[in-house]
């Protein structure tokens, strides 16, 4: 009875395999012959073109976005509530991870000698020592210049996880707790960022107390709403708005999860044991 | 002679047949460590193929994220698991 | 058929090819930590379609302007030869959506193991409560 289901369920696993390979060849050749026209083509749409022209248009005040990097002016301006929304979503999945490995009772792993370890070995330490320095410094670089570079929030946030997470690897976990990188700090830091989020994006509303119309998430007067805008910067010092504030923010909130989720991982599996054990 | 597109197109087709193998090796592996490896190996052709087309964005996002926090994740995970698969 | 369009059909049978082997790896690899790493693969192919829908052949360069007083003949030759920036916002909220979810993953699959005592799926299917 059990040889007889398993070749059943081999076979019936055989034919949806060749099913969902034969239907995913004929619809790329249906894309490649040009079907749908989305082979690579000589022309963008009509909609890209839109934003390209209009992104950093200083004829037509109307329509721009004042950022001369496009893609950036998408995420936070033209395109700015998948951003919210994706910055959710990202918010929640670090809570979930954090609630699933709880540590009931031990709000901050002080490092109580099972966790002081000898490292690696010295030309890897003093190596580090340089790497942890230049990845802190491109990262502020990426995430302040995010609206004149390619870079913005999220890039420079994972890049400044990466220092900590090999500063955790190459030294023990003191090192990281008597420069004061702990959870206790960083949750404030992550909360911080994306309460600063919530109140640039909501700084219109305020003003449309008194009468004024605006829409929410508003970076520069629009031909519907001409009454308000960020002011997009002075000189050489380009602000493009209210993308600047953004940028920071969001390099603040994405950063701080991240360490959060690698000082929770690296806890070792022996002292879940012993602490769940008791209970 | 070649022109500049032709050149674009064959650096693409080499990274993705190169993604190709190393995803291949990642799937058939036995010992989990040496899967996570490859798997990083990946994520840099990847990156490669986003650079050749014109991506930038996309290029720092991903291998701050494909090899730093996925491997990262994986291996301290396997650590408090086990660490070969019984095929 | 010039060398160019060989050229992108193979690509197109590249990325079918890794997602066959993204899907195997997903339905038929025992272990649930080999599963995730075949996710985010068939993750990483599916952003790459989405990238081929806005390139452009030809003369083509990145969005970004490189000065920051445009005159009017630079934009238009910008909105005709650079690459479409749509696809690639995109592709960035994707990124960080599936690395959320992957964590989330990976730590359920951590409480899976102090729970049951393996990993290995076919045996977790048979434990009771």
């Amino acid at each position: 009875m059990k040889a007889k289901t398993l070749e059943e369920e081999k076979t019936h696993e055989v034919i949806i395999g060749a099913g969902i390979a034969i239907l995913l060849i004929l619809t790329v050749f249906a894309i490649i012959l040009g079907v749908t026209g989305y082979t690579p083509s000589e022309n963008i749409r009509p909609l890209a073109q839109f934003y390209l022209y209009y992104a950093m248009n200083t004829f037509k005040k109307e329509l721009w976005a004042a950022t001369p990097e496009a893609v950036n002016s998408m995420v936070w301006d033209y395109r700015g509530y998948d951003t919210l929304f994706e910055t959710s979503v990202f918010f929640l999945a670090v809570i979930g991870a954090v609630s699933v490995l709880r540590l009931p009772g031990v709000k901050d792993v002080v490092s109580k000698g099972i966790l002081s370890g000898r490292g690696l070995s010295l030309i890897v330490k003093v190596i580090t020592k340089f790497i942890v320095a230049f990845i802190l410094i491109v990262a502020i670089s990426i995430a302040i210049h995010g609206n004149l570079t390619p870079g913005g929030g999220f890039q420079a946030g994972a890049a400044v996880s990466i220092a900590s997470l090999i500063g955790l690897a190459a030294f023990s976990r003191i090192f990281l707790e008597e420069r004061h990188v702990t959870t206790k700090l960083m949750l404030p830091i992550r909360v911080l960022g994306v309460v600063g989020i919530g109140l640039v994006a909501l700084v219109p509303a305020f003003i449309a107390l008194s009468g004024i119309l605006v829409f929410a998430m508003q970076n520069q007067p629009k031909v519907w709403a001409p009454n308000f805008g960020f002011p997009p910067g002075f000189g050489d010092f380009w602000l493009s708005g209210n993308q600047f504030y953004y940028n920071f923010f969001e390099f603040l909130a994405v950063g701080a999860g991240f360490t959060v989720i690698y000082l929770m991982y690296s806890i070792p599996e022996y002292f879940y044991k012993e602490v769940l054990g008791k209970k | 002679m070649i022109e500049q597109p032709l050149v674009i197109e064959l650096l693409l087709a080499f990274s993705f047949t190169l993604a190709l193998i190393f995803a291949y090796l990642a799937v058939m592996e036995r010992d989990l460590i040496r899967a996570v490896v490859f798997a990083a190996g990946q994520s840099i052709a990847f990156a490669y193929a986003y650079y050749l087309l014109f991506a930038p964005d996309i290029v720092l996002a991903y291998i701050a994220v494909g090899v730093g926090i996925y491997s990262m994740i994986l291996i301290f995970a396997i650590s408090k698991t086990e660490r070969y698969e019984k095929v | 058929m010039t060398l160019s369009q060989i050229l992108w059909i193979y690509m197109y049978l590249t990325l079918i090819g890794l997602i066959a082997v993204s899907v195997y790896g997903i339905v038929r690899r025992p272990n649930l930590l080999k599963k995730i790493i075949a996710l985010s693969i068939f993750g990483d192919t599916a952003n790459t379609f989405i990238i081929f829908i806005g390139f452009r052949r030809g003369a083509a360069t990145v969005p970004i302007l490189p000065t920051l007083n445009p005159t009017l003949e630079q934009l238009i030759a910008f909105k005709n030869t650079a690459v479409d920036p749509l696809p690639q916002c995109l592709v960035l909220t994707a990124i960080v959506i599936n690395m959320s979810v992957t964590a989330f993953l990976t730590a359920l699959a951590i409480q899976l193991y102090r729970l049951y005592g393996t990993l290995d799926v076919r045996e977790a299917v048979k434990l009771k409560w």
